[in-house]
This record gives C-alpha cells, sequence and structure tokens, in this order.
C-alpha cells in the first residue's frame, strides 16, 4: 500500500503531469476547432510569459512591471521588421526577441539603485510609456489602430495548427530551460540576491551582472512570447499589451507560486481558463484578477504549488522553496531599523 | 497663449498636487505606496455623481458625501489588504494594494459605466469664460484652485495643530517609538489611509465639474500624483504640493508647444529620470545612500 | 606583510564623522578586536573595509593589494568574508544551498553544461556539497544540512553564517558582534571557534563586539573606538586598565580595579 503511494504520489509530480500536458497539447489540432487551437496557442504564449516573469520576480525578487510592455516590444519588433522590411517570421521573431532582451537587460541599469517598491512604480512608468511609445510613434508603430500582418505559411498545416505547434515546443523548451537554469549557479545567486542582497555581495555575488542576467533572461522569454504572438494573432496593437496585461501576469505567477517554475506553468492555465469564462465581461475580469491577486498574497502567499508541495513531495522543488513573503518581513524590519526607506536600494 | 497654458497648468497641478498629498500622507504614516489610491478617486468621483445626478442631492452635500464615503473607503481597505501585511515585505504589500486597485477599477466599471463609460459630471458654474485683459478663465478652474488651496490649508492645519494630526506624525517619524508611548499605530494607519482617501476624494470633486468621469482615470491620476511626490520628494507633503503644480505646468508646456501627445507622457518620464537620477526629488529628506 | 591594513580612514555622513583618521593593521593569523562605546563607530569600519561604504580619506589594503572603493563583491573575490549583526542566511535555501551559495566564487559559470546537465557540472557539485558538509562539520552543525535557513534558532543560524563566510576559504574575515544575542553556552562555542579559525587556517579575523568578555579573552590585540577616532590599541590586558578607554565607556571618575 506505501509503495504504491509513493509510486502515485511520484507519478503526480509536476514532470509527470507536465509530459502529459505536452502529449495532450500535442493531439489537439486534431479535435478542436480554430477559436480552441487558438486558445491553445495562447496558453503556450502565457506558459512562457509567466515562466519568465516568475524567473524575475519570484527567483531574484525584482518587482518589475514591465513584462507585459517588454512583450508588447517583441511583438512589435518581430511585426515591424516583417511589414517595414519584409523579413520573414523567422528572422523577424528572434530579431524582436533580441531587442527585447536589450531593452531589459538596459533597465537593470537603474533598477540597481531602486529598492523594492521605487523599482515597481519605475518599471509601471516605463511601461505606460512604452504604450505612449506605441501610439503615438505613429510613423513607424502605425499608431492606436495597431497593423496586421500575413499569417506564416506552413507546408502541411494551417497556419493556426503551424503557430499552435511552434508555440507549443518553444514554451516545452523554455520551461525546461528555465527549471534548469534555476538549479544552477545562476539560479542560486539570483535567490541569494531576493533574500539578502548585502550578504549575497559579501560572498561574491555580483550584483550588476546578476541582476542584468535575470532582467535579461526574463526580457527575452517575453519577447520571444511577443514574436509568437504577433504570428498568432496576425495583428500588433497597443491595447493587447496594456497594464491590465501586466496585472494578469502578477496573478498568473502568484497564484501558481512564486518561485515555481511549475507552478507558473499552473497559474497561466488556470488565470487563461479564468478569462475566456469571463470574455464577455471587462469589469468582471478585474474584480476576479484582481481579487485573485489580493486573496493569494493574503491567504496563499506560496501560491498553489506550495500548497501542493504539503500534500505531495514530489512537488517540492529541489533547490527552492516557493516563496514565502512573510519571512522577508524580518529584514525589512531591519532595514527600515538602520536608515529611512528611500528609493535608493539598501536592504539590510 | 502662455499664461493660458500655466493657467491650466496650474489648475490640473492642483489636482495632482492633492493627489499627491494623499500619496505621501500614507507613505509618511505606513511607509507604503497605496497603488489603489487613484481607485478611491475616482470610486469618490462616481459617488458624488450618483449623489448630485441620481439621488438629487445639492452639490455640496453631495461632495461631502462623496469625500466622506472615500473616507470610509480608505480605512476599509487598509484593514482589510494592508493591516495583515504590515509586518510582510514589500512585493506582498504592492501586489495586494495592486489587488484592490484592480477590484475597485472593476467594481467603477461595473456600477457606472455601460454608457460607453465616461460621464459628464453638470458643471457648477456656468461655463462661459471671464476674460480679465490678456487672460482667460474658465470659472470651474477657479473653484478647482480655490477648493484645492482650501482643502490644502485645512489639511495642513490638521496635521500640525490637531493631536490626532501629531500623533500622525510621530508614528510617521518613529512607529516602534509610538507604540512605545501607547499610540495604536494600526488605527494611525487606518486614520491615515482614511484622510488620504478623502483627500483624492476632495480632488475628484473639485475635477469632476471639468473633466469627464471614467473608470480608467484613477490609474492615470495615480501616475501623475506619483509622479508629482517623488519630484517633490516621498516624505515631504510640501514636496507633494510643490511637484503637483510643477508637473501640471511643466505636462501643459510640453503639451502646447510639442505636442498634444505630450500631455500623457510627461508624467512618465519624469518619475523614470527623478528616479534614476534625483531619487530623494526636490525637498526630500536626507536619505542614508549606498556608497 | 599584513592581512588587513587601514590608513587614515576619515569617513562623513551628513556632516557628522563616523570615522576621523583610523589607521590599524592585521596580521595574518591574528585576532584582533575592536570595542568602543555606542555611536563609536565600529560598523562603519566593517562597512568600510568591505566595500559597502566609500571612505572620504585614507586607503584599506588587503594582503598589500589597494582595495579602497571596490565592488563588495570585488574585494570578496580577494579572499575577504564578513558576517552581520542582524541574521543574513537566505531563508528560503536550506543550509546546504547557503553553503553551496557560499562557494559562489568557486565554481565556474558553465552555462552550456548546467542546460545540459553535463557530467562535469555534476562533479563539480557534488565536490561543493561536501566541501559544505566539512564547513558545517567545522562549526558543529552537521545534522542540519537540510533545514531551511528561516527555521534555525538565531544562535544557529549564527553558526551557519560563519561556516559559510568560512567555506569560502577566505584569508580574512570581518565579524560584526557575532556574539550578540547569544546564551553563554553558544558564546564558548564562539570562542572556540574563533581560536580554530585562526590557528588551524592561519586566517587574520577582524572581531567587532560589545560583550567584552568575548574580547578580552580571544583576542590578540585590541583597538578601541570611540567617536570615530582611536582612541587606544594594545594587548588586553592594558587595554582594560587604560584610563582613556575606561573613561569613554564610563565617564570621568572612574578608575582601573586596584587602584
Amino acid at each position: 500500500m506505501m509503495r504504491g503511494g509513493k509510486i502515485a504520489v511520484r507519478l503526480l509530480g509536476p514532470g509527470p503531469i507536465g509530459l502529459l500536458c505536452f502529449f495532450a497539447m500535442l493531439l489537439l489540432p486534431l479535435v478542436a476547432n480554430p477559436y480552441l487551437l487558438f486558445v491553445g496557442t495562447q496558453l503556450s504564449i502565457f506558459v512562457i510569459l509567466a515562466v519568465g516573469l516568475n524567473i524575475l520576480v519570484g527567483y531574484c525578487g525584482q518587482l518589475a512591471f514591465s513584462q507585459a510592455a517588454i512583450f508588447g516590444i517583441g511583438a512589435y519588433g518581430a511585426g515591424l521588421l516583417k511589414v517595414h522590411l519584409g523579413w520573414s517570421f523567422l528572422l523577424s521573431v528572434p530579431a524582436g526577441a533580441a531587442l527585447a532582451c536589450a531593452v531589459g537587460t538596459l533597465i537593470a541599469l537603474p533598477a540597481l539603485r531602486l529598492y523594492g517598491l521605487y523599482l515597481a512604480l519605475a518599471t509601471l512608468a516605463f511601461a505606460q510609456f512604452t504604450q505612449w511609445v506605441f501610439l503615438n510613434w505613429e510613423r513607424v508603430t502605425f499608431g492606436a489602430g495597431g497593423f496586421r500582418l500575413s499569417r506564416p505559411a506552413f507546408p502541411y498545416f494551417t497556419a493556426g495548427t503551424g503557430t499552435f505547434y511552434i508555440a507549443l515546443f518553444v514554451a516545452a523548451i523554455l520551461v525546461i530551460l528555465a527549471a534548469r537554469i534555476i538549479r544552477s549557479r545562476f539560479g542560486r545567486a539570483i535567490i541569494a540576491i531576493r533574500d539578502g542582497e548585502v550578504a549575497a555581495e559579501s560572498l561574491g555575488i555580483d550584483l550588476l551582472r546578476y541582476k542584468a542576467l535575470a532582467f535579461g533572461l526574463s526580457a527575452l522569454y517575453a519577447g520571444v512570447a511577443g514574436g509568437i504572438n504577433a504570428m498568432t494573432l496576425g495583428f500588433v496593437a497597443p491595447e493587447t499589451y496594456d497594464l491590465f496585461l501586466a496585472v494578469l501576469l502578477k496573478a498568473m505567477i502568484v497564484l501558481g507560486g512564486l518561485g515555481s517554475i511549475a507552478g507558473s506553468v499552473l497559474g497561466a492555465g488556470i488565470v487563461l481558463i479564468l478569462l475566456e469564462l469571463l470574455r464577455a465581461f471587462k469589469s468582471a475580469q478585474e474584480i476576479v484578477f484582481g481579487a485573485i491577486l489580493l486573496s493569494c498574497v493574503l491567504f496563499a502567499p506560496s501560491g498553489l504549488a506550495g500548497y501542493l508541495s504539503t500534500r505531495l513531495d514530489s512537488w517540492r522543488e529541489r533547490y527552492v522553496r516557493a516563496f514565502s513573503p512573510l519571512q522577508a518581513g524580518a529584514a525589512r524590519d531591519a532595514a527600515e531599523a538602520s536608515s529611512s526607506a528611500s528609493p535608493v536600494s539598501g536592504n539590510a | 497663449m502662455l499664461t493660458y497654458l500655466l493657467l491650466g497648468g496650474l489648475t490640473s497641478g492642483a489636482l495632482y498636487a492633492l493627489v499627491a498629498l494623499g500619496i505621501v500622507l500614507v507613505y509618511k504614516a505606513t511607509g507604503t505606496i497605496n497603488f489603489a489610491h487613484g481607485e478611491f478617486l475616482m470610486i469618490s468621483g462616481f459617488l458624488a455623481y450618483s449623489l448630485y445626478v441620481f439621488a438629487g442631492l445639492p452639490y455640496l452635500i453631495s461632495i461631502l458625501g462623496a469625500v466622506l464615503l472615500a473616507f470610509l473607503l480608505g480605512a476599509i481597505a487598509e484593514r482589510i489588504a494592508f493591516r495583515p501585511l504590515m509586518h510582510a515585505n514589500m512585493v506582498s504589500l504592492v501586489l495586494a494594494t495592486v489587488g484592490v486597485s484592480f477590484i475597485l477599477k472593476g467594481s467603477g466599471r461595473m456600477l457606472w459605466g455601460g454608457r460607453g463609460d465616461y460621464l459628464a459630471f453638470p458643471p457648477l458654474l456656468p461655463p462661459d469664460p471671464i476674460i480679465i485683459g490678456e487672460i482667460i478663465l474658465v470659472p470651474q478652474q477657479l473653484v478647482v484652485l480655490a477648493g484645492a488651496m482650501v482643502v490644502m490649508v485645512a489639511f495642513a492645519l490638521f496635521f500640525r495643530l490637531t493631536r490626532i494630526g501629531k500623533t500622525m506624525q510621530a508614528t510617521a517619524d518613529n512607529p516602534k517609538a509610538a507604540r512605545l508611548v501607547g499610540i495604536r499605530v494600526e488605527q494611525v494607519h487606518m486614520l491615515a489611509f482614511g484622510v488620504g482617501a478623502a483627500i483624492a476624494g476632495a480632488a475628484a470633486a473639485l475635477m469632476a465639474p471639468i473633466t469627464l468621469l471614467y473608470p480608467d482615470i484613477g490609474f492615470s491620476l495615480f501616475i501623475k500624483g506619483f509622479a508629482a511626490a517623488v519630484l517633490g520628494g516621498l516624505n515631504s507633503m510640501a514636496g507633494a504640493l510643490l511637484g503637483g503644480f510643477l508637473i501640471g505646468v511643466i505636462e501643459s508646456l510640453a503639451g502646447g508647444y510639442i505636442a498634444t501627445s505630450f500631455l500623457e507622457v510627461s508624467a512618465f518620464i519624469v518619475i523614470m529620470v527623478t528616479l534614476i537620477f534625483k531619487p530623494r526629488g526636490l525637498l526630500g529628506l536626507n536619505a542614508v545612500r549606498r556608497a | 606583510m599584513s592581512s588587513l591594513s587601514l590608513r587614515n580612514i576619515s569617513v562623513s555622513f551628513g556632516g557628522v564623522a563616523a570615522l576621523s583618521d583610523v589607521s590599524l593593521a592585521v596580521a595574518p593569523a591574528e585576532i584582533r578586536g575592536i570595542i568602543g562605546p555606542n555611536g563609536a563607530g565600529k560598523t562603519t569600519l566593517i562597512n568600510v573595509v568591505c566595500g559597502l561604504a566609500r571612505p572620504d580619506r585614507g586607503s584599506v589594503e588587503l594582503n598589500g593589494r589597494t582595495v579602497t572603493g571596490m565592488k563588495p563583491s570585488a574585494i570578496a573575490a580577494l579572499g575577504l568574508r564578513r558576517t552581520f549583526q542582524t541574521s543574513s542566511l537566505f531563508g528560503g535555501l536550506t543550509v546546504l544551498e547557503n553553503m553551496v551559495t557560499g562557494q559562489h566564487l568557486s565554481t565556474r559559470p558553465r552555462f552550456l553544461a548546467t542546460c545540459l546537465a553535463a557530467r562535469a557540472v555534476r562533479e563539480e557539485e557534488r565536490e561543493t556539497v561536501e566541501r559544505s558538509r566539512r564547513a558545517l562539520d567545522f562549526v558543529g552543525m552537521a545534522g542540519f544540512a537540510d533545514r531551511l535557513g528561516r527555521e534555525l534558532s538565531f544562535g544557529q543560524q549564527r553558526l551557519v553564517e560563519i561556516a559559510r563566510a568560512l567555506v569560502g576559504e577566505p584569508n580574512t574575515l570581518l565579524m560584526d558582534e557575532p556574539a550578540v544575542g547569544l546564551s553563554l553556552v553558544r558564546l564558548a562555542d564562539v570562542d572556540r571557534l574563533l581560536r580554530r579559525i585562526r590557528d588551524e587556517r592561519g586566517i587574520a579575523i577582524l572581531l567587532v563586539e560589545h560583550v567584552i568578555r568575548l574580547v578580552m579573552e580571544v583576542s590578540d590585540k585590541i583597538t578601541v573606538l570611540s567617536s570615530g577616532s582611536v582612541i587606544a590599541e594594545g594587548a588586553p590586558a592594558e587595554v582594560r586598565s587604560d584610563q582613556g578607554v575606561i573613561e569613554a565607556y564610563l565617564g570621568k571618575g572612574y578608575h582601573a580595579r586596584g587602584q
């Protein structure tokens, strides 16, 4: 009985379940109508976004609100290179991702000096600024109306199916990559930065380099997702990449569990389902996702992954525990005791 | 042209100053920025509208009602979303207030939106402009400026002279010492949130007749208020006022001389530039800096 | 050649002089105690040495190499480690993971290899874990490897912090009030530990401390700071009976025992 139980726990772990979902998704185009396929593609895109954001917010502790904007930069980059210069998606999507990555890394520079709250607001301002550029640089971005793209052509599949598979494979690769990276020296370094910047520095961890890498990696994920999004929609417009999406992404990673890759995948899925259910009611969406954020923070700071890890051993990630906000409270008190809270970084 | 722009800038600046005041008050008292601050403003504006247009209450009563309800809203928000997280870390606090912000925004949209999402508050005074020599004024602008001044002075008096005000100040300066002396820090926090929201409510009341009300106005004003607060120095209330007027004027001038689209973006640029190059702002107090 | 040498260090914050013209030199395998009343500038001193604060004047040398103004992570790379007054363990990581992070500088980036989970990476990880366990053994915390940082008691966290600082094989160790809040039993542990660190590993230790008993017992030499300046320096016995030191702590009118 015990042995059977252990095997069951193993089977219910993130790895096996992930594999199962992956195979299920592989078969989706055989049974789904175009709309469902589109939603499936959205799922892959959300997964990439959520995992990328979690690397920055959950593992490195940098509360940045710029992910949605960088997602937009990736999409606009890929789309505009196609429309203005005639590049194929094969070239423009990676180029858009590279642009997004570059911008994201640059954000790390001021991030070095901005302590938590101010980083959040500065990145928020940056996100709004990016929106404004999308809306107003009409010569290049075509303004509020956005612009259309021709869909890519695939040899054996329809455009919808083709982009679905591309999104799925890219998402799978990026998720596995993220899981590997977190268990590496890099992963430990950014977690150390999250849990005690000053101590991390005293152990030789270069803050600038690792924060820049975290920002850059997260931006790369967002940029790739952006290019794929442009490909999927056949259309790029500013309102897709707005504040609401930024909050949606936060809801995904908080619900799934900050500091858990598998959690982010789950969170992305659940948020997408809710989004679809509430498709017609924007106001309801806002209320629901706001409530999810608030309740998770208040009642389940470790998210779903945290909850699952108390029930099933297989959900305990080897090198990381789901981020529990209350633990860092002591560090904040200590920081406040030694300096008046200021925008410039100085924790512990 | 210049005087026109300046006047417009000062008027909107007065509003930004009020929003910033609320933000700084809460920041000083609790050490946190309330992302839902703009939504308090939005809800009060809509509430005032409902009271005035639907319930038919006289103008001043509607305003007062809205301000009081805003105060309650602020206090409740503190109790629900902030107090439990008082000892948690900043990531949780920010996300919690963002959550509240969206709950309020969605509720506002649900309750009052739907008619194209924009509501026009009937103007209090006749809209005919007054012309004094070269200067053209819309009467409501004067009301806004005067009203904002009244609120600012009232608040300054409250904060400096009343016992409650001084208690808030003490708690802001040193929460641990305040607790030792018997000050109920939690209540002070609740009060700060409430008063901050009430100021936002007053701002909404003043601006409603000259602007359209819509659910997203909360965030838009929050960003500008925050820009003003950062520019002035986050822990300085005088700075908030100064910052507000400056933002209003900068915005107006940029919008007039560069392009109308610059009306929106000036605040964002100010935030980014200030936080990166002069995080203490113009009037901020000394902060400990890392070498 | 000294492990650590400070020359004419002066630091002021907002018009207040935290340190004025402070000089001292610590030799390898020496325990130098730094004592002084509150506000004497002890923590500022540590911050200057490890790079968290930049002196207005003066220089810091580590093993003959000038490190003034370098980033803390760069100075750490030259063999300096420090412990903190408040707990600095990474709460979200286990004790073992904390130790592995402490060896950040001894391991190499190897990005691609990590992605492919190459054997070389696993070998290195094994060695890292081995070194971690040895360091934990040294401080007597061997059984705690898999406990989360935040689950440990204050005294336990202290010991692990010391192990984490040692696992990187530093040549110089700065300790910021390691004894604060420790029981007498733990104090004896720390005392023994410091001596072992000095004797077995030849590390130079700069020990800032309030608990006079510990400092007097374990230091080879003591420097006394008051209001940012050095007012006495010498063997513990000399310093204990120095009139200036007594006045700094107790005010005028007191004398050393036996006078």
